[in-house]
């Protein structure tokens, strides 16, 4: 074996350390700035369908006392992000589905009707792709 | 647009063909008790009939415990249809197109998750990947009479969301990780919930982390289509959660 092929190998563990150091250090920071992406993601692998819809919209859910989720004012443009049933969400005239997946679009939209899994009756709108 | 006109199932059965006659030619190193195929193929393999329609890959990952590396050096003389790589040691290249790579990898019980180390040798150099110590043998299956030693569901299926990778092939180990909690049984899943919890609190961050990025895939050409397994995503989330001091 060579000199150059056991290098490859000490060169590979050596990457994998450093990625092993920023996992370290994004973990300490999960609470912080840093955690937010994590928070977002894990509010969203929640949803089994994504909606945008108009601000008025999502100040009337909040107004029946469907509560934002606080990862929304983490981000800077604020988003709102509101979990509701998939009846109450169908009633939304204008309301938009999105695919469920950090794309452009969701992570453009400023308001967001999440459907939770457990009372996902489907609503006769399928994910844009 | 595949270029011979071959459809996908054509391409399905080519591909199995391959991975058979892969795991064939490298019986001789399969052989050794603790040797452990531990990679991709391994949802492929666990499909009825090891129908091998979950997931493309190129090479067979062959998990090779610390304790057994001699005698798995001493057989890699009888691997007549592969060569040693000039440019990864622990690789093995095939000599034909209908063979797949071998990729010898480290396995020790013992070792810590989060670490990795190199085994120096002059002949297969290994690499040493700490997650691969939450591996366990499981159920041995016969492939045209070769005997394939596979790891059991839950500890592979972590391993995939402990290590830490980035880019396509972190994607596509998602999806290996997916295409494995497809075919987990719920002795599998109450495997996976008690080793979770033992777990220190940084690699349950970072298995819960990976699950998160998993439930938000999009789908991608040989690899299981996440969008149908997202509620299994999120209800294991949810149970690995519940009573986790550190869930945040």
């Amino acid at each position: 074996m060579s000199q150059a092929t056991t290098r490859s190998l000490e060169r590979r563990l050596r990457q994998m350390r450093s990625r092993l150091l920023v996992r370290s250090w994004d973990y300490r920071q999960r609470r912080h700035a840093r955690g937010v992406w994590f928070r977002l993601r894990r509010v969203l692998a929640d949803a089994s369908e994504a909606y945008t819809i108009p601000r008025d919209e999502a100040e009337r859910l909040m107004a029946e006392g469907h509560r934002a989720d606080p990862v929304g004012c983490e981000l800077e443009p604020r988003k709102l992000l509101l979990f509701a049933s998939a009846e109450r969400v169908a009633r939304i005239g204008s309301a938009r589905p999105l695919a469920v997946r950090l794309g452009a679009e969701l992570l453009a939209a400023e308001c967001l009707a999440l459907v939770p899994f457990d009372t996902a009756q489907g609503t006769g709108r399928s994910p844009s792709e | 647009m595949d270029p011979t006109g071959a459809g996908p199932y054509t391409a399905v059965v080519a591909f199995r063909d391959r991975l058979v006659a892969t795991i064939r030619a490298a019986r001789p190193v399969l052989e050794p008790r603790g040797v452990l195929v531990v990679g991709s193929e391994v949802p492929n393999l666990l499909e009825p009939g090891a129908a091998a329609t979950l997931v493309v890959s190129q090479d067979l990952d062959v998990g090779v415990p610390v304790a057994i590396h001699g005698a798995v050096k001493q057989r890699l003389g009888q691997l007549h249809g592969f060569e040693p790589s000039p440019d990864e040691p622990s690789v093995w290249t095939p000599r034909s197109p209908e063979l797949l790579e071998l990729n010898f990898v480290g396995m020790d019980p013992a070792q810590d998750p989060a670490e990795a180390y190199v085994l120096e040798d002059d002949r297969l150099p290994l690499m040493v990947f700490g997650p691969l110590s939450l591996v366990a043998p499981g159920p041995e299956i016969d492939i045209e009479g070769t005997r394939v030693p596979l790891p059991r569901p839950a500890g592979l299926f972590l391993e995939k969301l402990v290590t830490d990778r980035t880019g396509e092939k972190g994607e596509r180990d998602l999806l290996v990780a997916l295409g494995l909690l497809s075919v987990a049984g719920p002795g599998d899943l109450d495997e996976i919930d008690e080793t979770y919890r033992r777990l220190r609190p940084e690699l349950r961050h970072a298995l819960r982390s990976n699950l998160t990025i998993l439930s938000l895939l999009g789908p991608r050409a040989g690899m299981p289509d996440p969008r149908p397994r997202r509620a299994d995503v999120a209800a294991l989330l949810r149970r690995l959660e519940a009573g986790d001091p550190d869930r945040s």
